[in-house]
């Protein structure tokens, strides 16, 4: 299935910017540029793991915040953490502080993307507020607090993508467009957003991760079906995929596990959910147990 | 590629004698058309004929069975390459390696393991499929008493890892009659190994590094009378193995090597993480995966990625709807409102059964769609509702009208109230807290 044939290939995005590209990033990472199946033919420059992180832990997964212990009430040290001793390849900030009632603390936005950018050496992934009505603040605070960085700004859907979108444009960043695990939807989104301008080779598919045992089955073969079509030549899908099994930690098995065992739980759940998320095509995993990163990457070496 | 029935008609003896087990000639080549039936089922084809339809009407990936009876697993008999176009039938078999040079004890404990794990899921019971007996102590007599302590295929299917023809006699003495994967034949063994499945009727696995070795391999041992074999494309890297894997199923899928139209096997201890291994095995083709024994997590992850990517992506698993009694419920019992998705009713099943409160499950039919999925896609509806109530003669199960409905279907409580009548109570988003919103909540 091999071709040379420029068209048929998924479109390679770069996320950050070293100093020479105009950012502070030690390096800048090109993702996509696939032309066949997962792992086969001519394979793609690297497959990233990105370790997620919040600014506010009260909602986040306790089996995670038992292990980080500390780092969790200091972002800036538990991004530095995620590169340097947890080994990700790049930090995914979320910004739960906007879940909180009445949130409004908008320089805090700017501050810590700053904070994060100063304390990691790596492309960043910031994903913006959980409220629609927060969406156009936060995403202008911190997509300009990255100007120049070439971030990762998440998540446009359907409903709501003008916001982000508007933010990526304005500061120069790439987009990641999120769908139900539906490949119109996704194709449709990413028409949605080259009309509104956001260049084709600025986006990342996200086509909604269902937890192992809670829907993955439809993820996988949405994925599968979308990295086919691409193939087949249909550009409105040939963008790399990223996947964030973010349902994981909450699951049943996960919550109910003795206490001894939850962590072990919690990690093997997400490993096997992103391990098949990248066997069905995605270029980046994005999970939130440290412990699960050091596996993966063993796992995408060997 | 595949023939049409009516096409393979043509080649048959047209005399509907039945032999075969079906009424007609016609029926036959039915079945044989979807690869449901074997040519050599008719006794009265003319040779040409059995050679040509053989070719083109055996399933693409030829069904092999490993071990006998009810723990017996079969493999293969697939027919897609993605299981969007359709859906894959037969789960991998996960065997779980023990040595021989193992101590007693150790070996002991592992099988019991494997005959003992069960995880249930939405209704099915998941289990490990078999035990790998590995000869390392190279003394036939030792693999031979290991195998036996794995209880020689009688309880559990067995694969016999080893080279040496001697320690796979000294093994199929003992464990021959259970149908045990004879693991495997190289180009150096392979007509000492071939003999012996011959012998006892036993699938054979044959291991290459080349697609095209592989398909000589195989093909070799097949004419020396082997129809039951497995493929071991002996990958140096995970990455490689998902390569050579998708390479083989589509040549055996697009029928253009017929040599390379059986199982692959895969082992999962062969790279720096077996759980990837095995995910790689999972979703890619296997159908043994042989795995170091596993923790716990390893083993129920496993097991629930095999049967998630193993369901039919056209039809989600399903309960009946209707209305389901729990803990024996009287007059005054609360009714609760779901959806017919198997995960959905296991999930709210489990915590009430634990629970101890008496209920009704008020199951309705939103076509296997989960609560969240079936609001969004507007297939849980107050018309639903309303028609289910009458269908199912809620009415005429409990003396009250409150109808208890999940916290994600709350923008619809008002329309389900002037749609039946009922007065509608909004439970909580989360089964887990049901139970507890029940004890607190509910009154009539
Ligand atoms: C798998 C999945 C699908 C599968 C369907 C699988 C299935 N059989 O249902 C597919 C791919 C087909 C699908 C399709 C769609 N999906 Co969908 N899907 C999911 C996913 C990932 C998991 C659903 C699941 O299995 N949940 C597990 C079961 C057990 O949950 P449940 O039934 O809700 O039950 C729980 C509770 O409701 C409660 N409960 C159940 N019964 C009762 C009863 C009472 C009385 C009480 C108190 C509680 C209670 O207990 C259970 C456990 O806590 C979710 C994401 C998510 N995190 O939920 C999205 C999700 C539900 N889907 C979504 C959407 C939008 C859709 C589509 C509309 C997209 C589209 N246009 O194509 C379609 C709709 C279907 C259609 N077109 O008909 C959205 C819904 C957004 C929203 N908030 O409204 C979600 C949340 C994804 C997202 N974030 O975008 N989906
Ligand atoms: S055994 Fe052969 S000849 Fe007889 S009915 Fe079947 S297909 Fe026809």
């Amino acid at each position: 299935m091999e071709s040379n044939d420029e068209r048929l290939a998924i479109r390679e995005v770069r996320l950050g910017a070293t100093r020479a590209e105009g950012g502070t990033r030690e390096v800048s990472y090109a993702i996509g540029g696939e032309r066949d199946l997962p792992f086969s033919g001519k394979r793609p420059e690297r497959l990233l793991v990105a370790l997620e992180i919040c600014d506010d832990p009260q909602f986040w997964p306790p089996v995670v915040r038992d292990y980080v212990g500390d780092l969790a009430n200091d972002t800036a040290e538990w991004a530095r953490a995620a590169e340097r001793t947890y080994g990700a390849d790049l930090v995914r900030l979320n910004f739960t502080s906007t879940k909180q009632r009445g949130f409004d603390a908008f320089g805090a936005i700017a501050a810590t993307t700053e904070e994060v950018l100063a304390a990691t050496a790596r492309p960043l992934i910031v994903e913006g507020s959980n409220e629609p009505e927060l969406d156009s603040e936060v995403f202008r605070r911190s997509g300009e607090a990255g100007e120049g960085e070439r971030l990762l700004l998440g998540t446009a859907e359907a409903d709501r993508y003008r916001s982000v979108a508007a933010a990526a444009l304005a500061y120069g960043h790439a987009v990641i467009a999120q769908s139900p695990i539906d490949v119109n939807l996704a194709k449709q989104l990413n028409i949605l957003l080259r009309e509104t301008g956001v260049p084709q080779d600025r986006i990342v598919i996200d086509p909604y991760t269902g937890a192992l045992g809670y829907g993955f089955e439809y993820t996988y073969s949405v994925m599968e079906r979308i990295r086919l079509a691409a193939l087949a030549g249909d550009a409105d899908l040939a963008m790399p995929m990223i996947s964030a099994p973010t349902d994981t930690l909450s699951i049943r098995e996960v919550r109910e596990a003795a206490p001894a065992d939850r962590e072990a739980m919690a990690v093997a759940w997400e490993f096997y959910t992103a391990y098949a998320a990248v066997v069905a095509g995605a270029s980046i995993v994005c999970v939130r147990h440290p412990l699960t990163v050091a596996r993966l990457k063993t796992a995408l070496e060997g | 590629m595949a023939m049409k029935a009516l096409d393979i008609y043509k080649h048959l003896p047209k005399t509907n004698c039945k032999k075969c087990g079906y009424p007609t000639c016609l029926a036959f080549a039915m079945k044989l058309a979807v690869g449901k039936a074997d040519v050599e089922a008719c006794p009265d084809l003319e040779a040409e004929a059995r050679t040509l339809l053989g070719g083109v009407t055996r399933p693409p990936v030829r069904l092999v069975t490993i071990g006998t009876g009810e723990r017996s697993v079969a493999v293969g008999e697939e027919f897609v390459l993605f299981r969007h176009e359709k859906t894959f039938y037969h789960p991998p078999g996960i065997v779980v390696q023990v040595s021989d040079a193992w101590p007693d004890d150790e070996v002991r404990s592992v099988v019991e393991m494997v005959e003992e794990t069960v995880v249930h899921r939405v209704g099915q019971d998941l289990v490990l499929n078999g035990v790998a007996v590995k000869y390392e102590s190279n003394l036939p007599e030792r693999f031979a008493e290991v195998v036996t302590l794995a209880g020689g295929g009688n309880s559990l299917p067995l694969a016999l890892i080893a080279d040496d023809p001697g320690a796979l006699e000294a093994a199929l003495a003992v464990a021959g009659h259970y149908r045990p994967l004879i693991h495997a034949a190289t180009e150096e063994n392979h007509e000492a190994l071939a003999a012996l499945a011959k012998r006892y009727g036993c699938p054979l696995a044959v291991r290459a590094a080349d697609p095209a070795e592989l398909a000589a391999l195989a093909g070799k041992c097949a004419d020396a009378g082997v129809p039951d074999i497995v493929l071991d494309p002996a990958p140096s890297s995970l990455a490689g193995f998902v390569a050579i894997a998708t390479d083989i199923r589509k040549a055996a899928i697009g029928r253009t090597e017929p040599a390379l139209g059986y199982p692959l096997s895969i082992d999962a201890g062969a790279f720096g993480d077996a759980d990837a291994a095995i995910a790689a095995g999972i979703l890619k083709y296997a159908g043994i995966i042989v795995v170091p024994p596993l923790s716990p997590a390893s083993v129920e992850a496993a097991l629930t990625l095999r049967q998630n990517i193993y369901t039919d992506p056209q039809k989600p698993i399903q309960v009946t709807p209707g209305i389901y009694p729990i803990n024996e419920p009287g007059r005054n019992a609360p009714v609760l409102l779901t959806v017919n998705f198997s995960l959905t009713y296991f999930t709210l099943l489990g915590y009430l059964e634990a629970s101890r409160i008496p209920c009704y499950l008020f199951i309705a039919d939103t076509e296997g769609l989960s609560v969240l999925t079936a609001v969004a896609g507007g297939k849980l509806t107050e018309t639903l509702v309303a028609d289910s109530i009458k269908e199912f003669g809620v009415g005429d199960l409990v003396d009250h009208r409150l109808l208890v409905i999940p916290g994600y279907a709350a923008p619809l409580s008002g329309k389900i109230e002037d749609a039946t009548g009922w007065k509608v109570l909004v439970g909580p988003r989360d089964a887990a807290d049901l139970p507890g919103y029940l004890e607190t909540e509910w009154k009539t």
